[in-house]
C-alpha cells in the first residue's frame, strides 16, 4: 500500500474560500507544459506565449463553454441516426440482415454471451450517454453556479475524459469483421450508414472534453 | 505549481518511491515518483518502434470456415472501410490505430533519446506539445479489446488461428502503455527547459 502525500497549500496564503488560486495570485498555468508563470511581464504586458514550450497561454481555455456546448449538441444530434440506422449489414446466402447497435447487443444477450454483451453495451451505449449527460450536467452547473459537489463533478469530468476513447470499440470490431467475414455469397459483413454518425459522436464528445476547462467549475 | 483541474496554488513537495501527490481540493493526481524515467522510456519506445510494423501490417488472425481461409490485419480493416466508401470512419480508424500511435511512440523515442544524449535541438518543446495533444487519440488498447470481441464473436462459427501479428500487437500495446507510464512529463519538461544544466 503506497501512502499518498498531499501537497501543502502555499504557506497558508488564502484567497476565496480559504484557497489561493493561481489566478488570484496573478499567475497563469501553461495548458501544454504546465509551467506556472506570472500573467504579466515586467513591462506590465499580458504574457501570451509560454517561455518554455511556446504554446499560447490563456488564463482559461478560450470560449470554453460555448465550444463545449456546440460539440455536445452536435453529439446529441448525431447520436439519433447513429442509434436508429443499421451499423452492420450481414449477408447470408443472398439474404441481407441489417442490425442497429442495440440489435447487436440483444443478439449477444440472447446467445448467452453476457460478458461480451455488457462490454459492447457499455462501450457503445452507456459511455456515449454518460459523456453527453455528464458534460451537460457540468455545463449547467457552471451556468447556474451550483457550488455543491464540486469535487465529485471534477471527478466526473476526469472519468468522461478517460472513457471517451472506448466508444471506438464497435467501429474497430466492424472493421475487422468486414475483412474476416467476406465469403462472397455464403456470408459477408459490411458496415452500415450508422457507422459514420457513430464515429461522429465519438469525435464530437472527445473534442467536447478537450475544449472544456474544469477550472471553470471552481471559478463559479 | 498549480493544479490544472482547479487552479489551486500549491507548494511542490519531494516524493519518495511509490508516493503520489494529489490535489487537496479536487483530488487530481498531480504527479507520481518515477525512477529512471528517461532510460525506461527510451528502451520501451524503441521496442515499440520494432513491433510497430509487424503488429499493424501482418495478419492478426486467420478465420477458417468450410475450408476457406480469411486473414485480417489492422491495416486491412481500415482499407476495407475505405473500399466500402466509409471515408470518415476509415479516416478515424487509420488515425487512431495507425498514425497517432506511431507518432506518439516516435516522439517518445526521439525526445528520450535526445535527453539521454544531452542533445537539445529547438524542436523538442514542439514534439512534447504534440505528444500532449495526441495522447488520448491513439487507441491501441481499445483496438485490443476490439480484437478480443471479434474473437468471441467468431468463436462458435469458425476455427480461428492466431498469427504473428496478433502477438506483435500485444507486445506493441504493452510497450506503448509502458512507455507512456514511465514518461515523467514534469521531469522531461524540466530537463528541456534547463538544457541539462
Amino acid at each position: 500500500m503506497n501512502p499518498i502525500r498531499y501537497t501543502e497549500n502555499s504557506q497558508g496564503m488564502t484567497g476565496k474560500g480559504g484557497f489561493l488560486t493561481a489566478r488570484a495570485a496573478g499567475l497563469v498555468l501553461c495548458d501544454d507544459c504546465h509551467k506556472l508563470m506570472p500573467c504579466q511581464n515586467q513591462a506590465g504586458q499580458r504574457v501570451s506565449f509560454c517561455p518554455r514550450c511556446g504554446a499560447s497561454v490563456h488564463m482559461r481555455k478560450p470560449q470554453s463553454l460555448s465550444r463545449t456546448w456546440a460539440l455536445v449538441i452536435t453529439a446529441v444530434i448525431l447520436s439519433l441516426p447513429a442509434n436508429m440506422l443499421p451499423i452492420m449489414q450481414v449477408d447470408r446466402l443472398g439474404a441481407s440482415d441489417y442490425s442497429t447497435i442495440m440489435d447487436g447487443i440483444i443478439y449477444f444477450f440472447e446467445e448467452g454471451s453476457y460478458g461480451i454483451g455488457i462490454i459492447i453495451l457499455t462501450a457503445s451505449v452507456l459511455v456515449p450517454c454518460f459523456k453527453i449527460f455528464g458534460i451537460m450536467l457540468i455545463l449547467l452547473s457552471i451556468h447556474y453556479k451550483w457550488k455543491s459537489w464540486l469535487r465529485h463533478k471534477t471527478l466526473l469530468f476526469r472519468i468522461i475524459e478517460f472513457v471517451g476513447r472506448w466508444s471506438m470499440l464497435d467501429i474497430f470490431v466492424i472493421a475487422l469483421l468486414q475483412v474476416l467475414v467476406s465469403f462472397g455469397y455464403l456470408s459477408s459483413v459490411a458496415s452500415g450508414p450508422a457507422a459514420t454518425y457513430f464515429a461522429g459522436v465519438v469525435l464530437s464528445t472527445m473534442l467536447a472534453a478537450v475544449t472544456f476547462d474544469p477550472r471553470l467549475l471552481w471559478d463559479a | 505549481m498549480a493544479c490544472p483541474y482547479c487552479d489551486l496554488l500549491l507548494k511542490k513537495v519531494g516524493l519518495e518511491r511509490g508516493q503520489k501527490a494529489v490535489c487537496p481540493r479536487c483530488g487530481h493526481l498531480l504527479y507520481a515518483s518515477k525512477k529512471n524515467s528517461v532510460d525506461k522510456t527510451l528502451a520501451l519506445s524503441f521496442s515499440g518502434l520494432v513491433f510497430y510494423l509487424p503488429a499493424n501490417f501482418m495478419p492478426l488472425m486467420t478465420l477458417d470456415t468450410l475450408g476457406i481461409e480469411k486473414s485480417a490485419s489492422i491495416y486491412d480493416g481500415a482499407v476495407a472501410l475505405y473500399q466500402h466508401h466509409y471515408f470518415f470512419v476509415a479516416g478515424m480508424v487509420v488515425v487512431t490505430s495507425l498514425v497517432f500511435p506511431l507518432i506518439k511512440i516516435s516522439i517518445l523515442f526521439l525526445v528520450s533519446l535526445a535527453l539521454k544524449l544531452r542533445f537539445y535541438p529547438p524542436g523538442l518543446p514542439l514534439l512534447m506539445r504534440w505528444y500532449r495533444h495526441l495522447d488520448e487519440w491513439g487507441m491501441l488498447e481499445v483496438y485490443m479489446v476490439g480484437i478480443l470481441v471479434t474473437i468471441v464473436k467468431m468463436y462458435h462459427t469458425a476455427h480461428i488461428r492466431y498469427d504473428a501479428g496478433f502477438f506483435c500487437f500485444i507486445a506493441l500495446l504493452l510497450v506503448a502503455l509502458g512507455s507512456s507510464v514511465t514518461m515523467d512529463k514534469h521531469l522531461f519538461w524540466r530537463l528541456i527547459e534547463k538544457k541539462g544544466q
